[in-house]
């Protein structure tokens, strides 16, 4: 009897829930205070976004920056000041005092002042926070820094470089008063542990949720928020959360986005992720065929990039450079090869030999495709190719270990200040740095160069390179002029000398073929104009996600 | 002196003549269950006859709906699903079978050692039994099958390697029972060696029991790789129904759209009749056995 | 027979440290990426030192040893991809798993036993096959497949119930009641889920011990005292039939575990399971340990349960 008692009581609980139903579709969620809006966006859990606890990558560095201010800021077009309100250079290009803003304030209410950046430089230099910019070729590039006055500082470097400005601008200041106490950031997670000075501030997080909330700091010194209150949810599909209106930004595929285009409530934005690009590797050294320069520029005319970006990019992509910068990038340089599809130069420059080589890609959609469209073609000019498609892990391991012939990856690298050429094609690096990890991703961007982990965790040495080393992807070849002027652009003062050097690289390199470019992704963009209008789309170093970046959340002129 | 001895190689002889009079001993769930391992089978064996490589290679627009050109339409990559799901069918068989032969197999012959020689070999033996019912099967196999890559045929090793328990001790059970018999001591008192006794005595008393465990385990492997693949773990140059889940699942947008009512539903319901009817002719084989017996 | 448990609880432990260390995929060469990630690269300088403090430079067995010891503090380690202590991950998420796993074990053994029961008592009538049939169907197919079908049905075209969480994100809530409630209704499709794949193995287990109980003289002698029928079939029955269905509750935690990762990650519930399959993708394989570490020590202690309970239960097992 008992047991017939609690199986109907059972029963009227799951009806009482089905019943329920009527009232499931009402946003619980204190969304819209009046006039301002409260944006959602999709989350996951990204760890705690203090400089130090955040995972790696896009999703979790993007919520940091939004707690914290760094020196300068970059925008569509360069780097802006920020808490820098201005700065000076000295002749030899290792003395930079920036003068700061007066008025800003920790989400505590204490001033921001020059100490604190005094003691954010020389914190980082012991505990490595995630995305570690400060160290270069093993070193950590800053000297000494000295506090002038209340919102003065001057920092030395170790040597001059064109990328340090840059470098010293991205830095994330951490308050003095709080971390001056702490031993061991990576286990700090006290509730002021998230305070910063940057436009939001932290409401709530929830790690197995995956849910964040940020509210708007109303007494940030800079420009205003533009909205009171961002969300982060996880949702299981971010396409149906938009439609149901729980999200208010969401990046379709080419199949879903057309329901978007041409109307009135949504904008449609393409955005070309410069930054990355799918490349065919060749390992030179493993098979001594492809040191053959008519041999590569054979491959490189062979493979019909436009037909890649329409059938796997469908439609949406942009041909890379083969000088490897994008021609986004003001470095650009229009007067190389770009290897046009031709498959009578290729079969000419062949002289009628034939080749057999494997090629390695990964099971993703997009590697596949690419590989058996690639395969299609080169078969017209006699290179026979047999595709062997792993799993991504693999293909990353294999392309680090050498353990391929030829090789399809999308990687970045390509952002910003080109000195990233120096680290790719250049084979003498200045403190003789040992192999580095591959740079593996997928439209993503990141701040200034590269990010390093390199954790002490309380032990004290935290030391790691921040460069996104990928000379990797180069196996096998090296070219003297290359390496000259490689190393010479990143110290030369002179900028216009600079860019000479710079393009006379890419010419180099379009000359050479080490690697073969193929085309940068397109991500599709659907949001409600309605709802908010303030994405930043593209920036200068990174066009792969407006809602990464911290501009895209503050109103500007 | 000893029926079983002759009753069983009657039955060896019976077995082969009267394999389609136990059919008929089956329930309708049961012959239902036959009919549909049966279209399975067929339509493997076109796939790998007639469809060729229409499996992974693209051959219309992405995401058509069923017409005549594509049966059942295309998925996000433009190749044709009735030629994943045939292939796929191919891979779970091969996956069941291979597993589940491979399990009934190491398991037989540990359980046939295990029965036979007693002492610490069967302590060993019964033991990692032991552990491994205890522990977690799908958080291991998810473990394993991470370690050892995914390929179709580490995954097989992976399932054979945490369901050969079940036929060991069901056939170590048997091969206790058997041990004392009066045919098995007359035997051995003739000289009969361990070989001799497992070929002529154990293996023919095991086959029945072994075979109904095996079936079990067919189904059992099945659902395993699915699983597997579900999560991401499995070969995705396989296309097995799990990877095809997989991918449509998560493509963005599958839940309302209408792609879901064929990509989705297709391989769902693929699945679920085939480990269905593996199970019905699996319980009625128990059925019969037992009967048998 | 202690003993016995011992040895086990020593084999996994060893296994658990062994077997993430030779899988191939090293944790540092990259970072597994989402849609819109980057990977973070690390230097060959980062990977020493990461090793070194993870201790991953020391000779094998002594890492066995450390690990041992920190893991008798109850120390799992840091997780390498979120950084933070596993056991407190774990912790977090611990109570969403063991929510719906005893929920729906509550259900499908209560309502399993039941529906067996009956079938029992009505053996080879039409409602007896019925029930058969449907039982097996539902058992048989995979936990994770029916999780889809009920995610399509009831999540995604007939929205009610939420497409995934636990939980609904940063609402505020009135009342307890209000409070339990959206737990509730974020619980129910992966509750019924698992209960619905439950559910065979108990109808199996109660209609077979009541086919023989019933078979048995007491149950006619109560019978031609004229008792009701209910009260013969749960009263004397039923009661007499639990010691196996009890003892299968506990053991059968370990399938529901198996199922609960499933389940887990086709509704984007916040559990361990989903902690699990998250961690496999990015080789974390400190967080790996230690999931599967607290899972097995469950799972044995589970076991242990078991045998206690059946003993208690029924004398007559020595």
């Amino acid at each position: 009897m008992k047991k017939n008692i609690t199986a109907i009581v059972l029963c009227f609980v799951m009806i009482l829930g089905l019943v329920g139903c009527a009232g499931v579709n009402k946003n619980k969620s204190a969304s819209n205070v009046s006039g301002k809006v409260t944006l959602r966006l999709a989350g996951g859990d990204t760890g705690l976004p203090t400089p130090f606890k955040h995972t790696s990558g896009g999703p979790g560095a993007s919520k940091m920056w939004l707690l914290y201010d760094s020196l300068f800021e970059k925008d569509e077009k360069g780097d802006i000041p920020w808490l820098a309100k201005s700065w000076d250079v000295s002749k030899d290009g290792m003395v930079y005092t920036f003068y700061m803003q007066k008025n800003a304030l920790w989400h505590d209410g204490k001033p921001l002042t020059a100490e604190d950046v005094a003691f954010t430089l020389a914190y980082y230099k012991e505990h490595p926070p995630v995305g570690n910019d400060l160290v270069d070729d093993g070193q950590y590039i800053i000297a000494d820094s000295k506090v002038i006055d209340t919102y003065t500082i001057q920092i030395t470097t170790n040597c001059y470089k064109n990328t340090y400005l840059s470098k010293l601008g991205s830095v994330n200041i951490i308050p003095k008063h709080i971390w001056e106490n702490v031993k061991d950031p990576a286990t700090y997670e006290a509730k002021d542990a998230t305070v910063g000075s940057g436009p939001y501030k932290m409401d709530s997080y929830n790690a197995e949720q995956g849910t964040y909330r940020y509210v708007a700091f109303d007494k940030y010194w800079g420009l205003k928020p533009a909205v009171a209150a961002i969300e982060w949810v996880p949702v299981s599909d971010s396409i149906l959360a938009f439609e149901n209106d729980e999200i208010d930004l969401c990046m379709p595929t080419g199949d879903v986005v057309s329901r978007y285009e041409n109307k009135d409530e949504y904008t449609v934005v393409k955005v070309s992720a410069y930054r990355n690009s799918y490349r065919m590797v060749l390992n030179m050294k493993a098979v001594p065929e492809l040191q053959n320069v008519a041999l590569r520029k054979a491959l490189a005319y062979a493979i019909d990039r436009q037909e890649l970006v329409d059938k796997v990019g469908r439609g949406t992509g942009v041909i890379s450079s083969m000088g490897y910068v994008p021609s986004a990038s003001p470095w650009y340089n229009s007067n190389i090869e770009q290897y046009d599809f031709n498959l009578g130069k290729a079969k000419e420059l062949l002289g009628g030999k034939t080749y057999s080589f494997k090629l390695l890609t990964d099971n993703s959609g997009s590697g596949t495709k690419i590989a058996e469209l690639m395969k299609i073609s080169l078969a017209k000019v006699g290179i026979e190719l047999t595709v062997e498609s792993v799993e991504t892990k693999t293909r990353d391991s294999a392309i680090q270990n050498g353990q391929y012939q030829l090789a399809i990856t999308q990687a970045g690298g390509m952002g910003g200040d080109p000195d990233y050429l120096r680290s790719i094609y250049a084979n003498t690096n200045a403190a003789g740095n040992s192999k580095t990890s591959m740079s593996n991703s997928n439209n993503s961007g990141t701040k200034g160069q590269g990010q390093g982990k390199g954790q002490g965790k309380g032990q004290g040495k935290g030391q790691g390179s921040g460069n996104s080393n990928n000379s990797i992807m180069i196996r096998g070849w090296s070219n003297q002029r290359v390496n000259e002027l490689a190393n010479a652009q990143v110290t030369e003062i002179d900028q216009t000398k600079r860019k000479e050097m710079i393009f006379e690289l890419q010419k180099l390199i379009s000359d050479q073929v080490p690697m073969i470019m193929l085309y940068s992704t397109t991500t599709n963009f659907v949001y409600r104009p309605a709802k908010y209008n303030g994405w930043m789309m593209n920036r200068y170093d990174n066009n792969a996600r407006c809602d990464f970046y911290k501009l895209s959340y503050v109103i500007r002129k | 002196m000893n029926i079983s001895c002759f009753s069983t190689s009657k039955y060896m002889g019976k077995k082969v003549q009267g394999k389609f009079k136990i059919i008929k001993l089956f329930s309708t769930y049961g012959k239902f269950g036959i009919i549909v391992i049966l279209f399975m089978l067929f339509i493997g064996i076109v796939s790998i006859l007639f469809m060729g490589n229409s499996y992974k290679i693209p051959s219309g627009r992405s995401l058509e709906a069923p017409s005549l050109v594509h049966l059942l339409g295309t998925d996000d990559l433009g190749i044709d699903l009735l030629a994943q799901i045939c292939h796929g069918a191919v891979v779970s068989i091969l996956v069941g079978f291979c597993s589940a032969a491979l399990a009934g197999i190491g398991g037989s012959i540990f359980g046939i050692l295990s029965g036979y020689y007693g002492g610490w070999m069967d302590k060993l033996v019964m033991g990692i039994c032991d552990t491994l019912m205890v522990i977690p099967q799908l958080p291991l196999m998810i473990i394993l099958g991470a370690l050892f890559g995914p390929s179709i045929k580490n995954i097989v090793l992976v399932i054979a390697l945490l369901s050969w328990s079940r036929p060991a001790r069901i056939v170590r059970s048997k091969v206790l029972s058997m041990r004392h018999e009066r045919y098995i001591t007359a035997s051995q008192s003739y000289g009969a060696g361990f070989l001799h006794l497992v070929v002529k005595h154990f293996l023919p008393g095991v086959f029945p029991i072994m075979m109904v465990s095996v079936i079990g385990t067919i189904s059992h492997a099945i659902r395993a790789e699915a699983s597997l693949s579900f999560l991401g773990l499995g070969d995705p140059t396989s296309k097995s129904w799990g990877v095809i889940l997989n991918r449509s699942i998560n493509f963005k947008g599958i839940y309302f759209t209408d792609y879901w009512k064929w990509w989705v539903m297709a391989p769902l319901s693929m699945l679920i009749l085939l480990v269905l009817s593996i199970s019905f002719v699996s319980r009625d084989m128990e059925k019969v056995a037992n009967k048998k017996l | 027979m202690k003993k016995h448990y011992f040895l086990i609880l020593f084999i996994i432990i060893a296994i658990n440290f062994f077997l993430p260390r030779a899988m191939p995929g090293d944790p540092f060469l990259y970072i597994s990426v989402e849609e819109g990630g980057v990977a973070t690269t690390f230097s060959q300088n980062q990977i020493e030192q990461y090793k070194a403090y993870y201790g991953l430079d020391k000779p094998l067995y002594i890492q066995f040893f450390n690990y041992i010891r920190k893991l008798l503090r109850g120390d799992l380690g840091y997780s390498i991809y979120y950084d933070t202590s596993v056991s407190k991950m774990i912790l977090i998420r611990m109570p969403w798993t063991i929510f719906i796993v005893v929920c729906s074990l509550f259900l499908s053994s209560i309502f399993g036993t039941i529906i067996g029961a009956i079938s029992a008592y009505v053996r080879e009538k039409c409602a007896d096959k019925l029930m058969y049939i449907f039982m097996i169907v539902f058992s048989e197919i995979p936990s994770f497949l029916l999780g889809l079908l009920l995610l399509f049905v009831f999540a995604a075209k007939l929205k009610c119930f939420p497409l995934s969480g636990g939980i609904t994100a940063f609402a505020s809530y009135d009342t307890v009641w209000s409070y339990w409630y959206d737990i509730l209704h974020h619980a129910a499709l992966p509750i019924i889920t698992l209960t619905l794949a439950g559910l065979g193995n108990y109808y199996l287990l109660s209609r077979n011990s009541m086919l023989s109980v019933l078979s048995k003289d007491y149950i006619n002698t109560a019978r031609a005292k004229g008792l009701k029928k209910g009260r013969i079939l749960f009263k004397h029955a039923l009661r007499n039939s639990l010691p196996p269905i009890i003892a299968r509750m506990f053991m059968s935690l370990g399938n529901l575990f198996g199922g609960a990762v499933l389940v887990e990650n086709v509704f984007a519930y916040p559990g361990v399971g989903k902690l699990m399959s998250e961690a496999v993708r990015t080789r974390d394989y400190v967080l790996i340990q230690g999931i599967f570490l607290v899972v097995a020590l469950m799972m044995l202690l589970m076991n242990c349960l078991a045998d206690i309970v059946y003993k208690k239960l029924d004398p007559r097992i020595i």
